[in-house]
């Protein structure tokens, strides 16, 4: 169990007629316990620059996927710009929260609310023969074997850029990476974007035999940053979380 | 008319390397370096619903202005929490002790900061909430 304190202090002599001054110190413990947040980010910077005539996009800094949903995560923000006018607004999902001008830091809990990950099975089938291979998600998977579970093993070892996998005998099941909802599953019996290449014409083919293709749903929490002009802006942000 | 905040996160163990990360900030006008001049001061709730109430009321003219937000539950037992929403996207939840301190927009009259004491029960008690807003718009209202 780690142990990370979270203090503010806050203070002014002269906004009211009498001081104001109060602080607070309390540790960052996990949902509902005494126990301590152990998971951290680190501390990190983002920098935004954006040619003079383009669009000024919005950042995601965090994914609800990177956090519990409904730890008891918290994150840190600071605007490290000098220049008053300049500043970051920031946004949870659809949602703009405030504005950090130049200087301002937040610090707020998130309930990092994910989505549902898009998941299905794929099932090596037919006779694959050396040489027969399956394009997906940009990488192709070229069979060393004629036996189908050796085939569906080689898939498995592959490093999908926007998938996970795991294999049971030719059986390989894809877990997307983040929650979305226009995946690439269109349905029960094709994949958008993959490729069958049946080099021997045995009737090797690849389908989609179980999950639940088309289920992906979108994170409702990710926090989003947009910068108030098109040069240089630097964020400083921190996310500690289950 | 300085209102400074500052703000320690400090661990020994959560990394490899010690987080030391201490920052003040002075709480200033829209774009400017001009100095909040406007406070709801500090106030106290004691929470029993469970669903949302509102705890600041947005002011539309409030938007593009400088707000800052201070909420912190005053409870003791760490299963207490409330759930802070703005125009009902939760933003997250505050366990016994902890505090928050945002930047408020106010986009609009639906962008209101709500509450709710989702972990209450009859058993429980009340939840103790305490909060202050500071501002710059001197039209701006709040059911505070």
């Amino acid at each position: 169990m780690a142990t990370t304190i979270a203090t503010i202090s806050l203070t002014s002599s002269d906004l009211l007629s009498s001081a104001l001054a109060f602080s607070q110190t309390n540790p960052l413990n996990t949902a509902g316990s005494a126990t301590g947040l152990t998971l951290t980010s680190g501390l990190a910077r983002t920098t935004t620059i954006y040619g003079t005539s383009a669009t000024i996009e919005s950042t995601t800094l965090y994914r609800s996927d990177d956090a519990l949903t409904n730890g008891a995560n918290k994150i840190y923000l600071k605007n490290m710009s000098a220049i008053a006018a300049e500043y970051y607004t920031v946004f949870i999902d659809q949602e703009e929260m405030g504005r950090l001008y130049a200087g301002d830091w937040a610090f707020f809990p998130w309930s990092a609310t994910a989505g549902t990950k898009e998941t299905f099975i794929v099932t090596a089938t037919g006779t694959v023969a050396a040489g027969d291979s399956w394009e997906f998600d940009g990488i192709t998977t070229t069979s060393t074997s004629a036996v189908l579970a050796t085939f569906a093993t080689q898939v498995d070892n592959q490093h999908f850029p926007n998938w996970t996998t795991t294999r049971s005998g030719a059986i390989v099941t894809f877990v997307a990476r983040h929650a979305r909802e226009d995946g690439v599953i269109t349905g029960d019996a094709a994949i958008t974007g993959d490729v069958l290449y049946d080099a021997a014409g045995s009737n090797f083919t690849m389908p989609i035999t179980g999950g639940t293709a088309g289920a992906g749903s979108r994170s409702e929490s990710d926090i989003m940053i947009i910068p108030s002009v098109h040069t240089t802006m630097t964020l400083e942000h921190m996310l500690f979380h289950q | 008319m300085a209102t400074t905040a500052t703000i320690t996160l400090s661990s020994a163990d959560i990394a490899g390397d010690p987080v030391n990360v201490s920052k003040t900030m002075t709480c200033t006008k829209a774009g400017t370096t001009t100095d909040l001049d406007q406070s709801t001061g500090l106030n106290r709730v004691h929470l029993r619903s469970v669903t949302n109430k509102v705890l600041l009321a947005a002011n539309a003219e409030g938007n593009d202005l400088a707000a800052k937000v201070y909420i912190i539950n005053k409870a003791t037992d760490p299963t207490l929490y409330v759930t802070i929403t703005i125009n009902a996207q939760t933003i997250g939840k505050l366990y016994a002790g902890d505090w928050m301190f945002i930047p408020w927009s106010q986009t609009d009259v639906a962008a209101d900061i709500e509450v709710a004491a989702t972990s209450w029960t009859a058993s429980t008690g009340d939840i103790p909430v305490e909060y202050a807003l500071f501002h710059e718009d001197t039209d701006l209202l709040t059911n505070a």
